[in-house]
């Protein structure tokens, strides 16, 4: 019985609000772009998937896509209501040459700072936050004829009604069953010098469903609680 | 309660075992609905895709990929325009088709192949997952299992074991951020793994279908059972045992086991549609002729001399490229580098100097190991050679200081 409680106890303490965890950069000699500053918005890189019972990914394109439709549309309100001019553009258009290493590259970055820049956090990174993708990111201002590239990814699935069912089956045997989860981190980047000024990453609550456009809405302005812009 | 273990495990077995239905045929153009399990595959293939036309492995050679194009659209026929082929400079034997026509052949395939019947056989036999829809069918058989495998761990909970109530709450308890680093691209992973596991029934479809759809393109359906018999003892020759026990599971996703009942099926079945038909040996031959080399050098990388070897027989038998194949003998039997390997390197080496197209390392390599057995003379002569036709190699200064060192012919 009291591990009957034990396991209701976890789910409502599971079922928190969107958590977030940002960092700043330590070398960068201002965070906060001047008003007026060029902000090119890149279109959201999202991928969703459905959790089997056992556990295994399906994709779903149709989520994955209206996720991103969302997150692009929240993110561009956010923005708007800002002292900033933006434009908006797809990565996926110019994977071709300078730009397209540079975007690929950044892809890269985000996905080491997540590895490496908080719970498994290299010794040469700990306690410092200066991630960069180089000088060479002024290729990236160019072609965009922007100061400031803001990039958004989002990666997570969503359980089944069949993972559901083991989950709350299994609970009652004092088993865990992990539900679906939803992962988006958010880096702005100085497009002049390359360095990852801030970056921000947050597990989606259950009420913050980025397939709808309130639950995206929400996680946005999780994510940009304490965005520099 | 052993009983009820053991009828657990036969239920799952059951389920795992349970023959999957016949792929549904699809249609040429065809593409999958919104929100299906499908879509979800496509886009993940198409991801790939785009990451392989910026990667550096693809091969960029226009003839080349043209020449490969044309043979995967004589086959496909109907699926000609959902076919998408790239070559990629990868030194194992692999072919994949997405199942958004995305399609991979690897230069480790290039090289095996003897004939263009035979890269036609493999092409085939992908052509035949993509218009069976094994891919779904495949997937659809992994959740089944995993599920009557959750199912059987579930048995052995309800039966007690503590162990995976511990497990359990561990899984529970770990933090958020150690959770999202392993979320990254779990979506597109999980898929793409997906198309590498095909059933045997699948694999024995596509070897069946893939036979008559060759021999219906007019190639000589007898390529299909060569290519395997040829990678079979390709496995047989390697340096390593685990290779060699492995029973030609060349590809790296080892989902192609190569059976003696496999290549006797491919063998009969191409008895019954009749010998003959186009074998294409010559154009095949001359399509990857400029590649060879590259390829070669690669599949040394491997550091399976065994099957390089093997491999550089079956490329001689036509008496073809041997001043290139002779070279890489040579390569093989340096880097191998057991007892006597030497002076086989040096034969070949010699044998490879003797013809045309030997490369003007060859020349290098035979002077080297002339000078290291005390053959100043004849280093001399193959290290002049080197530098007459490789006057701006960047190492002709080495060469030129080894001659020097040798002094002059007296």
């Amino acid at each position: 019985m009291i591990r009957l409680f034990a396991a209701a106890l976890a789910c409502v303490l599971l079922a928190g609000c969107t958590t977030t965890n940002s960092r700043v950069n330590t070398q960068a000699a201002a965070v906060r772009p001047a008003a007026g500053t060029r902000i090119v918005l890149m279109t959201p890189d999202v991928d969703l998937g459905l959790l089997t019972a056992a556990g295994m990914t399906e994709p779903r394109a149709d989520w994955s896509r209206a996720a991103r439709d969302n997150l692009a549309s929240q993110i561009e309100t956010a923005v708007k209501a800002r002292q900033h001019a933006y434009s908006t553009a797809n990565p996926d258009d110019a994977m071709t040459g300078r730009v397209g290493q540079l975007l690929r590259l950044n892809s890269t970055v985000g996905a080491s700072i997540m590895t490496f820049g908080y719970t498994n956090a290299l010794p040469t990174k700990k306690g410092s936050f200066d991630w960069t993708l180089g000088e060479g990111a002024q290729a990236l201002s160019t072609a965009y004829d922007a100061d400031y590239a803001l990039f958004f990814t989002g990666r997570g699935t969503y359980a089944s009604e069949g993972r559901v069912a083991t989950a709350v089956g299994l609970a009652l045997l004092g088993v865990s069953v992990p539900l679906g989860q939803q992962v988006v981190y958010a880096s702005l980047i100085d497009l002049r010098t390359g360095k990852v000024v801030w970056f921000n990453v947050a597990v989606a609550g259950p009420s913050d469903d980025m397939r709808k456009s309130e639950g995206a809405a929400g996680l946005v302005a999780a994510v940009f609680k304490d965005i520099p812009l | 309660m052993r009983t009820r273990i053991a009828l657990s495990l036969t239920a799952a077995l059951a389920i795992a075992a349970a023959p999957t239905a016949a792929g549904a045929q699809r249609l040429s153009g065809e593409r999958p609905s919104a929100g299906s399990v499908e879509e979800g595959f496509w886009t993940a293939s198409d991801k790939a895709e785009r990451a392989a036309r910026t990667s550096a492995e693809l091969n960029t050679d226009p003839a080349l990929n043209a020449y490969v194009r044309g043979v995967a659209c004589k086959v496909a026929v109907e699926y000609c325009g959902d076919v998408r082929v790239y070559v990629l400079d990868r030194p194992f034997f692999n072919a994949t088709m997405a199942p958004n026509g995305y399609t991979e052949v690897w230069s480790g395939l290039m090289l095996r192949a003897s004939n263009e019947a035979e890269l036609a056989f493999t092409l085939s036999h992908e052509v035949t997952h993509f218009e069976r829809n094994h891919f779904l069918e495949a997937w659809n058989a992994e959740k089944n299992r995993q599920n009557a495998m959750l199912a059987l761990s579930v048995g052995i909970a309800v039966l007690g074991a503590t162990a995976a109530v511990n497990s359990g709450s561990a899984e529970a308890a770990r933090s958020i951020m150690d959770a999202t680093g392993n979320l990254i691209d779990v979506v597109y992973l999980a898929g793409m793994t997906a198309f590498f596991r095909f059933s045997r029934e699948n694999e024995a479809e596509a070897d069946a279908l893939g036979v008559r759809r060759m021999a219906a393109a007019g190639y000589d359906p007898r390529a299909a059972a060569t290519i395997w018999t040829a990678v079979r003892d390709e496995t047989a020759s390697s340096q390593f045992e685990r290779t060699r026990k492995s029973e030609g599971r060349l590809n790296v996703f080892a989902t192609h086991p190569l059976t003696r009942d496999r290549i006797a099926s491919l063998e009969a079945r191409a008895a019954s549609l009749g010998a003959g038909g186009d074998d294409g040996r010559a154009r095949y031959r001359a399509a990857i002729r400029p590649h060879l080399s590259a390829w070669l050098r690669d599949d040394l990388r491997r550091r399976d001399y065994g099957q390089t070897l093997f491999l550089l027989n079956r490329l001689a038998v036509g008496g073809e490229d041997l001043g290139v194949l002779e070279f890489y003998r040579g390569e093989a039997f340096r880097l191998r580098r057991q007892d006597g390997d030497l002076h086989l390197a040096e034969e070949a080496y010699a044998a490879a100097s003797a013809w045309p197209d030997a490369p003007p390392q060859a020349f290098r390599e035979l002077g080297e190991l002339r000078r290291k057995r005390g053959d100043v003379a004849g280093a001399r002569v193959a290290f002049e050679t080197y530098l007459a036709r490789a006057p701006q190699a960047e190492d002709a200064w080495l060469v030129q200081d080894s001659l020097q060192s040798m002094g002059n012919p007296t």
